[in-house]
């Protein structure tokens, strides 16, 4: 047993960062829907955390949207938005802010669902309005970076000291070309992980192309059409030979245990300046529509924060979970904390003391999730 | 003159199977569309007040049926024909035919697919056996995925479009809706559509609970009623439609010996990524049949003939593109109870699709579709060319929204279609291949009515 692996059977627990992570403040506002003057509730949820324009004028930002699983599946026929992807009239509004408040080029990304096609039209595929989303602000750019994308290259990111599973990852070019990032989340349960917030949003940075089942053994591929278990769930084959390998593939194999570490690094390695979770609908009981038991709720809840780590333990507050919660308590019946797992990257605090919490208190907007 | 006098009139038929009897059933029919019943039993008095109101009447036989007595009761109560439906013997068919050609009354069969005559003069080609359309859900509630990760679409539309291909003849596609089951009045919606679109008439079914309450002039059953007679008449409106010709620029050269019989095939494969798919029976194939295609699959190449050869030949030197099919790609004809595919072939269908796939890749081959899950689609030109029309079909229990569709063409005008609804005309707006236009809702089934660019 390596002394990574043994560190990691005690989770978060072990291995204290030297110095503690930070801990930005967390905003809350609520909205009664998708049709609500979203625009002004962000507006002062930015404005909470020290206002947009300081952070991205002038800049390049990249947006990272939360679209989990394919398009064509929908639960109950709801919008996707609706359920278990962001909602697509906030991310017209985030543009919008962000183009307000002088971001010189926004880029949105995510790695799209088995596919190497146009972030365009797979948005189209989601019933989006992308040509509205392009116009929402100057130099509205779509990436999907489940592949090369427009890069000539992968850009290789490593990951900090203390990292389990991978020495660095190789990401599409759109997460180093940009000065700012923003992880666009969706509130909500996750199978694997427990809670899908904006740090978990960040597993779905990297490329099938390169991390996905029918990734090329030496080299990407260039036209994936899986997602990425058995790369990253279970260990039962290396990324693609370019990018590099892990430090030890025979290490445990549990998901559990390895998605949270996994999620954990890439925040390490791209961090996140801005959090935005969108809790206003969304479903319970798992990540998306494959998962049995799932169920559509209305939170009515906006979470903004300039740390991902404080923002997702304001989150799991919201949701009544406890964010230090351990291996074997709600949410995390099966897996270790992401949470406490980037505590000890030094990402972020998920001490719910240590994070001051602006606008709405949470309890006034406290939504249980199942336990 | 006879056959083709009655072939005549079995093209204006629009048939419903018909559980009563009495005259007063008919005032069901007012204001729909339906002019055809397909009775078990039928009185001289019920044949004569259906025939004041301009309906006609067949009698049905199924195989065990005394056939010469079906007949005679036929002649004698003045109806207009008798339907065979089912696997008759030989001698049994050529003794209907006989009978009833001598009595001036049409003979309708509904054939096991693997019995159909493409080649024949009869006044209607169908079959009894239509899958009921609709996405497939398993008892646990999953819905079943397609080589294409879509939810599967059960469809009769990949069997029709062939046999719309391979005949000028009138198309019936009769089945029975799912035993013990009320069908929601969405599905019957479906099941006229699915038919429609590839150019075919659904015979009309509908479930005891919904007969039943027909009957007692059930407020609800008489207003699905009366949505399932706005949808047949919609694509009646359009009967023109049916001649219209595929104008997708992917060809596939298929026949009955290679599993165009069969549901969920090659066909019902491309067309579920809403590729926009042109049949071509090897018995028709010719240069014209291929004008205007870029991509031809040909599934089975040992069939062909020389000079069918030649014409590809021809094709893939004016610059189409040509994917021959290995052995793997054919599928043997069905037994006579068996319309879809096995497990196994299946898993072949898989693989066949994938390499589609490569071929077509983000090509746009007439039209590309976008969130158009659990939807199926039919783009069809008009033979001056100077209009198309994209069928659409909406499979899933809920409305489609937010539907964007990129046509490979210079479209000027974009009408929208859709049963109860007063048509809108559309905005088009410039993309790199042709033009764009982006639907809000359709409901059950829509038609984009396209005009081209003078």
């Amino acid at each position: 047993m390596t002394r990574r692996e043994l560190l990691g059977l005690f989770g978060g627990a072990v291995a204290s960062p030297a110095k503690e992570p930070p801990a930005a403040p967390v905003a809350i506002g609520k909205a009664a829907d998708y049709d609500d003057d979203l625009t002004a509730v962000l507006s002062r949820l930015f404005d909470q955390l020290g206002g947009l324009g300081r952070l991205v004028k002038g800049k390049t930002v990249t947006v990272k949207l939360n679209l989990t699983g394919s398009p064509s599946l929908r639960f109950e026929g709801r919008p996707l938005g609706a359920t278990h992807y962001v909602h697509p009239r906030l991310v017209g509004v985030v543009l919008n802010l962000l183009g307000r408040a002088g971001a010189r080029r926004v880029r949105l990304v995510e790695s799209c669902w088995a596919s190497g096609g146009p972030l365009e039209e797979y948005l189209l595929d989601c019933g989006w309005p992308v040509r509205a989303l392009a116009a929402a602000a100057p130099g509205v750019e779509f990436e999907n970076t489940n592949n090369l994308g427009k890069g000539k290259r992968y850009a290789r990111l490593k990951t900090p000291p203390g990292a389990w599973i991978y020495p660095a990852y190789d990401l599409n070019q759109a997460y180093v070309d940009t000065d700012v990032f923003i992880s666009l989340a969706k509130l909500k349960n996750h199978q694997t992980c427990g809670v899908t917030l904006a740090l978990k949003n960040c597993f779905g940075i990297t490329p099938a192309s390169i991390y996905g089942d029918d990734a090329g053994l030496d080299e990407p591929n260039e036209n994936p059409t899986t997602g990425r278990a058995a790369v990253f769930h279970f260990g039962k084959r290396g990324p693609s030979r370019s990018a590099p390998q892990e430090f030890n593939p025979a290490s445990n194999p549990d998901p559990g245990y390895r998605v949270p570490r996994i999620v954990a690094e890439l925040v390490a390695a791209r961090p996140v300046d801005l959090a935005v979770i969108d809790g206003i609908q969304t479903v319970t009981g798992g990540e998306g529509p494959w998962i049995q038991g799932l169920r559509f709720v209305q939170p009515r809840v906006l979470i903004a924060g300039l740390n991902p780590a404080a923002t997702d333990a304001v989150a799991m507050a919201v949701m009544g979970y406890n964010p230090r919660a351990g291996r074997g308590t709600p949410p995390f019946h099966n897996c270790d904390n992401t949470l406490l797992l980037a505590e000890t990257l030094g990402i972020g605090s998920a001490d719910l003391k240590r994070i001051e919490v602006r606008g709405l208190p949470v309890a006034e907007v406290r939504f249980p999730f199942p336990s | 003159m006879l056959l083709a006098l009655l072939a005549l009139s079995a093209a204006a038929w629009i048939p419903a199977r018909w559980s009563w009897n009495e005259a007063a059933s008919l005032e069901l029919l007012a204001g729909t569309p339906v002019n055809c019943l397909l009775v078990e039993q039928a009185s001289r008095e019920f044949a004569a007040a259906a025939a004041a109101r301009g309906v006609t009447v067949l009698a049905v036989a199924r195989p065990g049926a005394e056939l010469e007595s079906v007949i005679q009761h036929a002649i004698e109560s003045r109806l207009a024909g008798v339907v065979l439906e089912g696997a008759f013997d030989p001698a049994a068919r050529h003794l209907a035919g006989r009978l009833l050609a001598q009595a001036g009354l049409t003979l309708i069969e509904l054939l096991p697919r693997a019995q159909l005559r493409l080649d024949s003069e009869a006044a209607v080609i169908g079959t009894a056996q239509g899958l009921w359309p609709g996405i497939r859900v398993f008892e646990s509630g999953a819905i079943r995925a397609a080589p294409t990760g879509s939810p599967w679409v059960e469809t009769n539309t990949g069997f029709l479009r062939h046999l719309r291909a391979a005949t000028d003849a009138p198309i019936w596609i009769a089945n029975l809706p799912p035993a013990k089951t009320v069908v929601p009045v969405e599905r019957y919606l479906g099941a006229i559509a699915d038919a429609a679109i590839a150019g075919a008439r659904w015979v009309v079914a509908l479930d005891g609970e919904l007969e039943r309450r027909l009957a007692a002039r059930d407020p609800k059953a008489l207003a699905a009623w009366k949505r399932i007679a706005a949808h047949l008449k919609f694509y009646e409106d359009h009967a023109e439609w049916r001649s219209w010709k595929p104008a997708g620029q992917l060809a596939i050269i298929q026949d009955e010996q290679s599993g165009a019989l069969l549901g969920g095939g090659i066909v019902d494969m491309i067309a579920a990524r809403h590729v926009p798919v042109r049949v071509v029976p090897r018995q028709r194939l010719n240069a014209e049949a291929l004008r205007g295609a870029r991509l031809a699959l040909n599934v089975d190449p040992a069939s062909l003939s020389d000079s069918d050869k030649e014409v590809l030949r021809s094709f893939t030197r004016g610059g189409g593109t040509l994917l021959s099919g290995p052995p793997g790609w054919k599928f043997p004809m069905p037994d006579a109870d068996r319309i879809s595919l096995d497990e196994a072939q299946l898993d072949r269908l898989t693989e066949i699709w994938r390499e589609v796939n490569s071929l077509i890749g983000r090509r746009n081959l007439g039209a590309r579709l976008f969130n158009v899950s659990g939807m199926l689609s039919n783009l069809l030109a008009r033979p001056d060319g100077r209009q198309a029309v994209l069928h659409l079909v909406n499979y899933t229990s809920y409305p489609a929204e937010n539907i964007t569709v990129h046509l490979a063409a210079n479209y000027s005008r974009a009408l929208l279609l859709r049963p109860e609804e007063p048509s809108r005309e559309l905005a088009l707006y410039r993309i790199e291949e042709g033009v764009g236009v982006e639907i809000d809702r359709i409901s059950s089934c829509a038609a984009l009515l396209l005009d081209w660019k003078q």
